[in-house]
């Protein structure tokens, strides 16, 4: 861990201790307003189809399933700042999961975050987005959690340590958060409708958006890229994505398939696609990606001018290419169909930081399957004996070529990562 | 991308061997089969899934390891230490009468392969789990499932992967050292 990251969870956990004298004790357990199996209204079949396409664009699954465990019963980890969270069950199982909640309850959750006994929800769980959730849609998405099979499978209990896992803490943290985020504004129905899609059900910002020390979106940088686990989630906004090639059409591409020319959606994003986007209509996802591009759209993308790059790092960098990399991604970069993405217009390679190149280098990436006949074999990691220095004028060589990026990677930078990964 | 030509000098199956002017394009199964005639290794999938090409590479440190030669470039093992299928059974200099491994001898005595064009990978790859067991031997309990996750990457079209296992699970028990008591 960087000296800098030592110092910001120290101050967050004075900050976080001073919030505790803020929060309010309250005692109860976590079983729904009405604690009883009060008549429940009647869901219709539209509804609960509704809240089946809402609960989709929500995402609510790729968060609250463990692989191997039922659909909605919770149990994935997400790593945080402040150590693993557990998404939880959402099943209708009235002892493990949200079986005693009300409609009322549901709402409550996604806009107040909180559980119906008054206990604040950590902000892994987007309801700084879900806010702008509709009380209609909130009961579409009611009835279709409550038409899903009850899964008894019991919530794991909290990663954090000291003080981060005083959960009463957190009602201090909503004083100051738990406010309608200043998103940027939409201003015809088309983004509008984009805009609910992406700020609220989708909560696109929730990775894509830096946070403070205490974990709250910073209000003046929207969708400006963040480190989420361990890869950045990349600057989404206007400018960023057409200065990485990034048309209105390929973005659609990407939400609705997992592919595009500029790559495949990996790390988060593959769940988030895989899961969610792809279930989009195409006019959903038409109006999400116009209000992403913003008011006057994307401008068009400049072609890749290759940044200057030594002879001795790109002879290094095209040989370890050949002997590792190419036998995919082919020799000119072109990729191979099914196989491997092109790295000739690669987005990753045009990021201004290095981070997911390496990353992606040394850990490689999981096989992915689109839904369709459509997939992306696995990546294997760099292999042990290639050596930091082979590493750094690859990934140099990769980004001044086809990324326009200045080489700016070092041996160290490759070894800190790979240390970082090995513990 | 303009590729340059250079040498590759390596050892094979204990012999070393060296040729001038390798593209650096060229992939070590094609090097393998087209430059050094030696045609055990096989092209299958070419996309690194099915394992059934992989050779073998062995560290300074003693271990061995399998390296997928279709996607791997020749050029990436210039200087190592490498085995191929070829490269297992002693063979008899004047009579040229080979000598199986146990482990070739457990294959062929269990019919694991059917059409054999993995075999070459199993081989490979069931030796150099004999290997690893050599160096760091395993609880008697663990087989079945240490076998399951050294020979899970590898496709078998045949289905023989139940034959291979009994296979390798025999040649385990049977060697000394490898089980823990």
């Amino acid at each position: 861990m960087s000296d800098n990251q030592t110092k910001v969870k120290h101050s967050v956990r004075l900050c976080a201790a001073s919030l505790l004298g803020m929060s309010v004790l309250l005692a109860g357990c976590d079983s729904g307003s009405k604690g009883s199996d009060a008549a429940k209204p009647v869901a219709s079949a539209a509804s609960i189809a509704r809240g089946r396409y809402l609960a989709t664009a929500a995402d609510c699954i790729s968060c609250h399933s463990e692989a191997g465990k039922g659909a909605f019963s919770g149990g994935y980890a997400i790593e945080t700042p402040y150590g693993f969270i557990y998404g939880s069950n959402i099943t209708p199982d009235k002892e493990t999961g949200i079986g005693r909640y009300t409609r009322d309850d549901l709402y409550r959750v996604l806009h107040s975050g909180k559980r119906p006994n008054g206990s604040p929800l950590y902000p892994a769980m987007p309801y700084i987005s879900y806010q702008l959730i509709s009380r209609e849609d909130s009961d579409a998405i009611y009835d279709y959690l409550m038409a899903q099979p009850a899964i008894k499978h019991a919530n794991k209990p909290l990663g954090f340590g000291f003080p981060f896992n005083l959960r009463w803490s957190m009602l201090g943290w909503q004083l100051l958060y738990l406010h309608a985020p200043d998103f940027p504004p939409a201003n015809s129905a088309e983004t509008r409708r984009g805009a609910y899609l992406a700020n609220g059900l989708a909560h696109c910002a929730e990775c894509h958006t830096p946070r403070n020390v205490l974990g709250a979106l910073k209000q003046d940088a929207f969708f400006k890229g963040a480190m989420i686990g361990r890869y950045e989630a990349p600057d989404i906004t206007p400018a960023a994505l057409s200065q990485r090639g990034w048309t209105q059409k390929d973005l659609a591409a990407l939400l609705s398939s997992g592919l595009a020319p500029q790559g495949s959606a990996y790390a988060d994003m593959f769940p988030a696609v895989h899961n969610s986007t792809r279930y989009l209509t195409p006019s959903d996802i038409n109006s999400l990606v116009r209000y992403i591009s913003g008011p006057n759209g994307l401008a068009a993308p400049a072609p890749v001018k290759a940044a200057a790059l030594s002879d001795s790092v790109k002879h290094n960098g095209l040989k370890t290419y050949a002997n590792l990399c190419a036998n995919c991604h082919g020799f000119a970069g072109e990729g191979k169909p099914h196989v491997a993405p092109a790295m000739v217009g690669n987005s990753s390679l045009r990021l201004a930081s290095a981070h997911n190149l390496l990353v992606t280098l040394l850990s490689g990436v999981a096989a992915q399957q689109f839904g369709t006949i459509e997939s992306m074999q696995a990546m294997p990691g760099m292999p042990k004996q290639v050596s930091d220095q082979e590493v750094a004028d690859l990934a140099n060589t990769l980004r001044a070529q086809w990324g326009g990026q200045a080489p700016s990677v070092t041996a160290d930078d490759v070894s800190k990562l790979r240390s970082s990964h090995a513990n | 991308m303009s590729l340059l030509h250079s040498r590759i000098q390596l050892q094979l199956n204990g012999k070393p061997v060296a040729v001038d002017a390798v593209p650096e394009d060229v992939s070590m199964v094609d090097f393998l089969r087209e430059y050094l005639n030696m045609t055990g290794t096989r092209m299958s999938c070419g996309q690194g899934i099915c394992h059934a090409c992989v050779v073998i590479v062995d560290n300074p440190d003693g271990s061995s390891e399998t390296v997928r030669s279709c996607i791997t470039g020749a050029h990436f093992f210039n200087g190592k230490k490498v085995r191929t299928v070829e490269g297992h059974a002693l063979v008899e200099a004047q009579t040229e009468a080979a000598r199986l491994t146990a482990l070739q001898d457990a294959f062929l005595k269990n019919y694991a392969f059917q059409c054999s064009y993995c075999t070459p990978g199993f081989v490979n790859e069931a030796t150099v789990l004999l290997e690893r067991l050599k160096l760091q031997p395993i609880a008697k309990n663990q087989v079945e499932q240490t076998i399951t996750d050294a020979l899970d990457s590898h496709l078998c079209r045949c289905t023989g992967y139940v034959r291979y296992f009994e296979a390798i699970k025999q040649v385990i028990l049977a060697t000394p050292g490898l089980v823990k008591e």
